[in-house]
């Protein structure tokens, strides 16, 4: 009686491959409705990261666990840049974000051994950090974007105002919220696993 | 990409042009401060727009950009403070990516599918990244066929406010998992795994307006390098 | 050119899924794979086409499977893929491109044959299976039977040797099985092997050379071609097999009773998007009543469907029950559809929960008594997605029973199923019908509704509401 060899390989295969460009198009398709929802407002668009994670994390977390093997991450993190980039979304900038978050996400799988839902769910939390790159010119800009809305009527306490908030010191903390809401969407879909995916056995 | 009754066959320009035209574009973008360079831009980029005669977007963007300039130079100054501090940066972020925002247009509504997935592979890109992201874009159209019988059956049952969120992804990611399957299936029995380079019918080579295009973008870039 | 050795075969380790399979079938043959629901005819074709071993994975085989000349199991898919061509069930899920033409010449472009030669082969392809109406359109706007049509195309172009069929009829109408019919023939001309696992026999019949009748994974008898139309349609019922002959519509036997509730449909017109997809229908169903809608794909009978139940607008008519004009929203209230992908319509995460959403927790009675009814009882906290096809369609006409609505509304509630599967939904129907609610099914499934309805509206294109048969 021959036992067949599970796919052990540390391979993606074709059914891998397509499993994750799927489970990239749900993800996608969650942060595309965020960002008709939220995109009236700059402000809005600090607190998306943190609201995508709560949410998205579902279909980043399905396909974790099932292509349990190097590079599924880094893969759909490049393909969720590349598409924004291409449809003209986002600048080249949300190409590097997405490349970086995914590297770091990537990493903690490699080193948590792809297996435990901790261990997706801490680099799920890296991962949520590539849409930053939605509003990061801002702060790369800054100044010369701040020349030109001077220029147009805004006020000269709202500037400051605004100066206040486009700092270091404010990129730290929309990372940190980020991740701490990137946890509570790992929480939200563990529970979601448990309640159905797990219980229907699909993952 | 392009999703009409009728498979486009040629694009108006190859794909890779757009694309290089994109990442000069947003080169530009960054560097550029002057209402010149930003004004020629636009109107080179609606050239385009209209040599590919997409006329319907050409005219909104022009009528989108109108708005904002008038909202900067003679809405806001009259306006309220108020007004104009909620809503500057909004107008004053959406003017600098403009360009971006119509080459990527440019790119959704001209390149079907697979001339752009063509495009990738002439780039060299690895099959493991190249699959993947074509199945992303073929899966677009069938999520929002998903989330319309979703939502037609959960008009027929009681589904109440929070529970939404839960009854719309649970049943897309089993569909979606499902999906995955057969389709995975269908794709390895005819050959997807083939580790030979994969050829196509369709061709993909740059023409005269291609060339014009990525010199004509160069030249741009530069200059406004130059001018900064 | 397939043969199967002493084959043991099990999803997992503790049970076997097929055992003791002998099967040599030779080039040029037509073979039919069937039994009911189960029986392994599924697991069969995956062995011959490479799915397993290198695809599922996990679990344990015995024995060798050899097709056109390579061992199944030793052989890359990719490379078994050249000479073994897969046609699946589900039109939706099987095509990898947007475009049609990309779809046909996927298989040669993935093996790397030469642009000049595809482009040759697309041609032969098109003209032997007149698929030219299939060129240059849009897939998400081709009716099931055109994808099955491409899928089977896309195949054809690799030129196989062998043809594996895994239940291709599932989703199609009349009109479709035809055209696959006429496919299949074409292939059988050219000397190809034909594997076909199927419920739907009828239009196989001068087809296949030989039948495989397979129960509980083991294979029971081979009949030859006589052999297996000679079955006397009791000796048919009895290995759950559907009919051999092709159907059609049919005079009722019994007298309609229609009392109650009358849901009255009158010249109904429903647009989408400026096209007008059917004009002018009208027809009623009363209490007790089971009315089924039939016509080719396209005609427009699910958007019929969703109109009655309130999910479509109508352009003009109307929409009545017991005389009073019914809004959307009140026609929501009022229907329940069962619908053709019932993984739609289930949201909870156990059976008793999913109940529970129709009716409201305090019912635990009713609920009990209904899920008895439908054999679902003993899976009371198992997850819909956790039980097979049929149990899920049952739960789903469950939840429309609890849900007291009293119009009941199915669209293709037959798919894919087995004889006794059919009757059985066809005798739940029937009970359904007898407790008075008001049963609209839209079906192509001529078996079915002879079986079941007591009128059928024959839905014809450009838009006629036409009655095959009255009261």
């Amino acid at each position: 009686m021959s036992t067949m060899q599970a796919t052990a390989s540390r391979e993606l295969r074709g059914k891998d491959l397509i499993t994750i460009g799927i489970f990239s198009a749900i993800y996608l398709v969650i942060n595309l409705i965020f960002h008709v929802m939220g995109g009236i407002h700059p402000i809005m668009w600090l607190m998306m990261p943190g609201l995508i994670a709560v949410f998205a994390s579902v279909p980043y977390l399905l396909m974790a666990s099932k292509v349990q093997k190097p590079f599924a991450v880094l893969i759909m993190g490049l393909i969720t840049g590349l598409i924004y980039f291409a449809t003209g979304m986002f600048t080249v900038v949300i190409l590097i974000t997405y490349a970086a978050a995914s590297v770091l996400a990537e990493t903690v799988r490699f080193i948590t051994k792809y297996k435990s839902f901790i261990g997706n769910a801490a680099s799920f939390v890296f991962y949520s950090l590539g849409i930053i790159g939605s509003f990061l010119p801002l702060w790369l800009f800054k100044d010369s974007f701040f020349a030109q809305i001077s220029q147009h009527g805004v006020s000269a306490e709202y500037l400051s105002v605004l100066s206040k908030l486009v700092t270091d010191g404010m990129l730290m903390v929309i990372i940190l919220v980020t991740m701490v809401l990137a946890i509570v969407g790992t929480l939200i879909a563990r529970a979601l696993f448990g309640k159905h995916f797990i219980k229907a056995g699909i993952v | 990409m392009a999703g009409n009754g009728k498979a486009e066959n040629t694009t108006c320009f190859d794909p890779r042009t757009l694309l290089l035209l994109l990442i000069l574009v947003n080169i530009v973008v960054i560097l550029q401060n002057s209402f010149y360079v930003e004004l020629t831009l636009l109107v080179l980029l609606m050239g385009l727009f209209l040599y590919c005669r997409l006329f319907g977007s050409g005219l909104k963007f022009v009528l989108v950009f109108g708005f904002l300039l008038t909202l900067q130079h003679y809405i806001f100054p009259a306006a309220p403070q108020i007004f104009a501090d909620f809503f500057s940066i909004l107008t004053a972020f959406l003017r600098r990516v403009f360009p971006i925002l119509m080459i990527g247009k440019l790119i959704v509504k001209t390149t079907p599918m697979r001339h752009f997935v063509l495009a990738m592979r002439k780039w060299r890109l690895p099959e493991k990244l190249v699959i993947p992201l074509s199945v992303t874009i073929r899966y677009f159209p069938a999520i929002r066929e998903e989330i319309k019988h979703i939502r037609d059956a959960m008009k027929l049952r009681r589904i109440t406010g929070a529970a939404k969120f839960e009854a719309y992804i649970v049943p897309l990611i089993f569909s979606a998992a499902n999906t995955a399957d057969e389709l995975s299936a269908a794709a390895v029995t005819r050959g997807i795994e083939n580790p030979a380079p994969k050829t196509s019918v369709i061709e993909l080579c740059f023409r005269f307006r291609d060339y014009i295009c990525i010199v004509c973008g160069l030249v741009f870039a530069l200059i406004a390098f130059w001018l900064r | 050119m397939v043969k199967f050795h002493k084959v043991y075969f099990g999803y997992t380790h503790e049970k076997d899924t097929l055992r003791n399979i002998d099967l040599y079938i030779e080039a040029g043959e037509c073979v039919l794979l069937c039994g009911k629901s189960g029986c392994g005819k599924t697991t069969v074709t995956k062995l011959v086409n490479g799915l397993i071993p290198h695809f599922t994975g996990n679990g344990h085989f015995k024995g060798t499977v050899t097709a056109a000349g390579m061992e199944v199991a030793r052989t890359e898919l990719y490379e078994l893929s050249k000479k073994i061509g897969s046609v699946f069930q589900n039109p939706k899920s099987q095509f990898f491109n947007l475009d049609s033409d990309a779809e046909l010449a996927f298989g040669l472009e993935n093996i790397g044959a030469n642009p000049e030669y595809i482009r040759k082969r697309l041609k032969t392809t098109t003209e032997e299976l007149q698929i030219e109406r299939l060129l240059h359109r849009n897939i998400f706007t081709l009716s099931g039977g055109e994808k099955q049509a491409l899928a089977f195309g896309s195949v054809y172009a690799l030129n196989p040797d062998i043809f594996v069929l895994d239940e291709p009829t599932a989703n199609l109408d009349g009109d479709a099985i035809a055209v696959l019919k006429r496919q299949l023939r074409e292939i059988k001309r050219q000397g190809k092997t034909i594997l076909i696992a199927e419920h739907r026999l009828y239009f196989l019949t001068d087809l296949i050379d030989r039948a495989v009748y397979m129960e509980n994974g083991e294979i029971v008898r081979i009949y030859t071609r006589d052999e297996f139309l000679a079955l006397s349609d009791e000796q048919r019922i009895r290995m759950g097999l559907r009919t051999l002959q092709a159907n059609a519509l049919r005079a009722p036997d019994a007298q309609v009773r229609e009392s109650g509730h009358v849901l009255m449909i009158k010249d109904l017109c429903c647009e989408i998007k400026g096209n007008r997809i059917f004009d002018h229908v009208s027809f009623s169903a009363g209490s007790g009543g089971i009315v089924g809608i039939t016509g080719n794909n396209g005609v427009g009978k699910s958007t019929l469907l969703r109109c009655i139940c309130g999910l479509t607008r109508e352009r003009g008519g109307s929409v009545s029950l017991d005389g009073k004009p019914l809004t959307q929203g009140q026609r929501n209230k009022e229907c329940f559809c069962v619908m053709q992908d019932v993984n739609h319509q289930l949201f909870s995460d156990s059976v008793w929960n999913e109940c529970v959403l129709s009716t409201g927790d305090d019912c635990r009675a009713e609920i009990e008594a209904v899920l008895r009814a439908f054999d679902l009882f003993e899976y009371k906290n198992a997850h819909p997605m956790a039980l097979s096809g049929g149990q899920r369609q049952r739960l789903a006409i469950a939840c429309g029973v609890l849900s007291g609505k009293k119009i009941l509304v199915f669209d293709e509630p037959t798919s894919g199923l087995d004889y006794e599967q059919m009757m059985a939904v066809g005798g739940m129907i029937k009970k359904l019908a007898e407790a008075q609610h008001i049963i609209l099914i839209v079906s192509h499934d001529m078996e079915f509704l002879n079986c079941v309805c007591d009128r059928t509206v024959v839905l014809t294109l450009n838009c006629n509401g036409k009655e095959v048969r009255n009261a």
